[in-house]
């Protein structure tokens, strides 16, 4: 073969060499310009999917303000280190194969994890959902050790409420439950996925101010979610401590006295009108509504019929009875229809309009003075008051006296309850007021309706002589600016009146003497309220006659410059000077021991 | 066997760019498996020494030689390929392990050089100006043998680029553009056929993340989807050496072997893969120029092939981790972590070498 032959055959060959060459430096060209766009023109795109790759940011959670009594000292809601087990969607490779796993070892059923996470459809998926809480060490421990091939399970930390005294003014404190995700968008739009805010009492009143701020920590992750670095720290700032009116010694007393009982005692400070104790039964433990996933417990309670969720003090509805009687005495005074001096005649029975009405001492009174009506509770003698008033006077006067209006305490939910007037009557039931209910509205009975919060504020005016105070929980911040002026109109020796009838009932032999307590002078007035017509009452058994009212009582301590007020409402008692009465005066009792021994000790 | 002219004639330019482009690969394992047990780095380094002694040796033969020995070699592989389906263990997924004492590698990456050799001896009698079917027919079976053992180890990667050699040679040979227009058809409808009948889903899943990878971030589409953010967040100048997020926190997958490129882009930015592009394009582009020098025929279809064979599996990787190709793990040549790879490269590099150094010997 000669070599020009060669050339010349090989020439195809080279061309064909050449193109390749070219296709070649062409692809090379093309792929850099690509590289140019993906590294230079989409550099930013990148460097951000980088960075939430290789960055995390942990909420360190603020732990909640604590709550103690007005000593500052005794922690009625504090906070405690629990452990979570989270899931985080999008570090989740296969729910298919994971969610099973998962149940098994966080002991739920599928269907119980599927329910807790559909809960976040919406929620972005890096967003950790808690899908367990209060995990104890055994399942802590558990969850780590699989933290490798289950990367979309994490454990988070957080401060957990907890209540110390179980259920210790659990009506004041309130309740934690986790908002719904509808709550989370309108209500709570600053919280996050899983927390937990106040549903009730102070609680929920002051939740804005028991929320702490949250830190942060930028942490540096690797793949499957293990932290190699902290870039970032920010400590959480925990809310401040709040200092509730509450004392623990009476709190717990009046919570004693009730057990077993269903009603409400309540004690204000006569001057200030911080809430020394706000005890409604039955009650409830707080605690187990922290937990997030127990729905029946929290149902069981709701639908329970002796109502443990009311709180009976602001929320309970009930006839005052002869309570209200303080309100006629004082009215009639004011107005001027009677007089100390003015006298009526008891028989057991009157007529009025018509209408025979009893007194509840078969046998009457005999002829009474307003300060024995007032001590003995004679209905026929306030019929008479009543009678000479007139609806209208009556309701003004007990409007006087906050009836029917809310007290304005710090926690939610309080009623207004009511006080008739005919224009009420024409307005809700279109019909017209019969003289004869104003005489029954004269003992407190009829459609008047009170909570057991505003006997106490009233029973507070009229040991104030007539200076209104705003009953509250908040220690040491409530020094209201409308308290100067809360001067009721009505001379303060109306009240002087009253109250001597008041000191009569307790100290004297009256219905109240139950709740006496040596050296110490207390003035109340009893109460008991039909909570059934007396027609029906009748057709009742026997046994139920004695049943069918609820016991009240209201009072407070020493005449002269007043410390305390009691109230006691117990549901279905039977007569309050035997149920309340007694009641109130073991709440006295301990009162005078624990502030008022000291404060004579030093004075004399 | 060797004389002292031919010894002058040796293209050391050639072995300098193939040493710097396997130390840039050394350095890139370096980084992405520092942290591992095992100093990858160290093995591959070893692996260059080793495969630069092999790549001597091979110069030391006369082409000649090696195209007369070429079907016994071939041979060989066929039979220890079958022997693999047989008896071999299954080591990530594939039967394509063969461990001998201390040392262990794939035998289908040494196939193509024996694949390559026959081609090289089967065409060096073609003398037509264009492609003729029995060629068509002669050629393919002989690369069908190999291709078939290895994809079913199953290792389609691997098996897929004995298909450059193949094309390099028709190529050469000449193709009308009618044949061209038929191959392209017959692709299209073999392609169409595997994907109804052949591919499994994972396979499919990943032509169909090629597509859209964010579909499906966390399946199939996490790989491409990890290195794209990985080379894009170099930006230009990268983010340092042992310093990228994504190799270094293992968000990237196979980072010493198939996303090796991707570590580059990541650590060394924009600037690092215009570097590496172009040596590696000094380096394919001289193996190139290297085929009209050639002496022989076979000569230039040794040349051209293995200068296909890296070229292919050099722009596959680096389309694949940008998203341009399916993920077919395909390694880069020199680069990626692996010694029978490695060994391979150096071996075809050898050959080329003993095609350029014989130029002018008479026949």
């Amino acid at each position: 073969m000669k070599s020009s032959q060669i050339y010349q055959d090989f020439s195809p060959i080279q061309n064909r060499v050449q193109i390749v060459t070219i296709l070649i430096e062409v692809l090379f060209l093309v792929l850099a310009l690509y590289y140019w766009k993906v590294q230079i023109l989409d550099y930013k795109k990148y460097w951000k999917m980088s960075e939430a790759n290789r960055t995390r940011e942990v909420i360190i959670r603020a732990s909640r303000g604590v709550l103690t009594d007005r000593g500052g000292s005794v922690i009625l809601a504090d906070n405690q280190g629990a452990f979570n087990a989270s899931l985080i969607r999008e570090n989740c490779k296969n729910p298919k194969e994971s969610y099973p796993r998962i149940s098994r070892l966080l002991g739920l059923t599928e269907d119980e994890l599927k329910k807790r996470i559909e809960k976040y459809v919406g929620q972005p998926l890096f967003k950790p959902i808690v899908v367990k809480d209060n995990l104890d060490f055994d399942e802590v421990a558990r969850i780590e050790a699989r933290k490798a091939d289950l990367p979309e399970l994490v454990i988070e930390t957080e401060p957990r409420r907890f209540y110390p005294f179980q259920s210790l003014g659990a009506h004041v404190i309130g309740y934690m439950q986790e908002p719904s995700p509808e709550e989370l968008r309108t209500v709570y739009k600053d919280r996050r996925l899983g927390d937990l805010v106040g549903k009730t009492g102070i609680e929920a009143m002051y939740d804005s101010r028991l929320v702490g701020v949250d830190g942060k920590a930028t942490e540096v992750v690797d793949s499957l979610g293990r932290i190699m670095d902290e870039l970032s720290r920010v400590e959480p700032n925990p809310a401040p401590k709040l200092r509730l009116t509450l004392d623990y010694d009476l709190q717990a007393k009046a919570e004693e006295l009730l057990t077993g009982r269903e009603g409400s005692i309540i004690v204000l400070d006569a001057k200030t009108g911080d809430v020394l104790a706000l005890a409604s039964f039955p009650t409830f433990d707080p605690n187990k509504f922290i937990n997030r996933f127990t729905p029946e417990e929290w149902l069981g309670l709701l639908k329970s019929p002796d109502t443990p969720l009311i709180n009976r003090a602001i929320q309970g509805l009930y006839s005052p009875g002869s309570i209200f009687k303080i309100v006629m005495a004082s009215g009639g005074l004011a107005s001027g229809v009677i007089t100390d001096q003015t006298t009526f005649f008891c028989g057991g029975r009157a007529e009025f309009y018509g209408h025979p009405f009893d007194c509840w001492l078969e046998g009457g009174h005999g002829a009474l003075s307003l300060f024995n009506a007032i001590r003995y509770s004679c209905n026929v003698y306030f019929y008479n008051v009543a009678r000479r008033m007139g609806i209208e006077e009556i309701a003004a006067s007990a409007q006087k006296f906050g009836l029917g209006a809310k007290t304005g305490i710090d926690l939610p939910g309080e009623k207004e309850g009511l006080v008739p007037t005919p224009e009420w009557k024409k307005k809700t039931r279109n019909a017209t007021w019969y003289p004869g209910e104003t005489i029954s509205v004269g003992i407190g009975q009829g459609p008047l309706q009170v909570t057991p919060l505003q006997i106490s504020a009233m029973t507070a005016l009229v040991a104030n002589r007539g200076i209104r105070v705003r009953p509250h929980l908040l220690r040491g911040e409530d020094s209201s600016p409308g308290q100067q002026e809360a001067r009721v109109s009505i001379e303060s020796g109306v009240f002087e009146k009253v109250i001597e009838g008041m000191w009569r009932s307790v100290n004297e032999q009256g219905t109240g003497q139950a709740a006496r307590v040596d050296n110490f002078n207390v003035c109340g007035k009893t109460g008991s309220s039909q909570t059934v017509s007396s027609e029906k009452a009748e057709k009742m058994a026997p046994q139920m006659k004695q049943k069918k009212t609820h016991a009240w009582f209201t009072g407070f301590a020493p005449r002269d410059n007043p410390q305390v007020v009691v109230t006691v409402l117990v549901e279905f008692g039977g007569m309050g000077g035997a149920t309340a009465a007694p009641l109130a005066q073991r709440i006295f009792a301990l009162y005078q021991d624990k502030y008022d021994r000291q404060k004579t000790a030093s004075g004399n | 066997m060797i004389d002292r002219k031919q010894l002058r004639e040796i293209d050391w330019i050639l072995i300098g760019l193939l040493l710097v482009n396997s130390l840039v690969g050394v350095a890139l394992i370096y980084s992405s498996s520092h942290y591992l047990p095992g100093n990858l780095f160290l093995r591959q380094l070893l692996w260059v020494v080793i495969s630069l002694a092999v790549l001597f040796l091979t110069i030391s033969i006369d082409y000649k030689m090696l195209l007369a020995y070429s079907p016994y070699i071939l041979g060989l592989f066929a039979l220890v390929l079958f022997g693999l389906l047989a008896f071999g263990r299954t080591i990530a997924g594939a039967k394509s392990w063969v461990r001998l004492a201390f040392i262990g590698g794939q035998p289908s990456e040494l196939a193509k050089i024996a694949v390559l050799l026959v081609l090289a001896r089967v065409f060096s009698e073609f003398r037509r100006p264009y492609l003729t079917t029995g060629f068509v027919a002669l050629s393919a079976a002989v690369v069908f043998v190999p291709f078939g053992l290895v994809a079913l180890q199953p290792d389609l990667g691997t098996a897929v680029t004995f298909l450059p050699l193949l094309f390099a040679c028709f190529l050469l040979a000449g193709l009308r553009r009618k044949t061209l227009i038929l191959f392209l058809i017959l692709t299209l409808a073999v392609g169409l056929a595997s994907w109804n009948f052949l591919l499994k889903d994972y396979q499919k899943k990943r032509l169909t993340t090629l597509i859209n990878p964010s579909q499906d971030p966390r399946g199939s589409g996490y790989h491409v989807l990890q290195s794209k953010i990985a080379i894009g967040s170099g930006g230009l100048l990268g983010k340092g050496y042992k310093k990228g997020s994504q190799s270094q926190l293992k968000f990237l997958p196979a980072r010493h072997t198939d996303f090796i490129f991707s570590v580059l882009g990541e650590e060394f930015g924009f600037a690092g893969v215009l570097l590496v592009f172009f040596s590696y394009f000094l380096f394919l582009s001289r193996i190139f120029k290297t085929v009209p020098k050639s002496r022989d025929r076979p000569g230039m279809y040794i040349v051209f092939m293995a200068a296909c064979l890296i070229a292919f599996q050099f722009l596959v990787n680096v389309m694949m981790i940008v998203g341009l190709f399916p993920i077919a793990g395909i390694p880069i040549p020199l680069l990626s972590y692996g010694g029978s790879s490695i060994l391979t490269t150096f071996i075809a590099v050898g050959l080329v070498l003993n095609v350029k150094m014989r130029r002018f010997a008479n026949v």
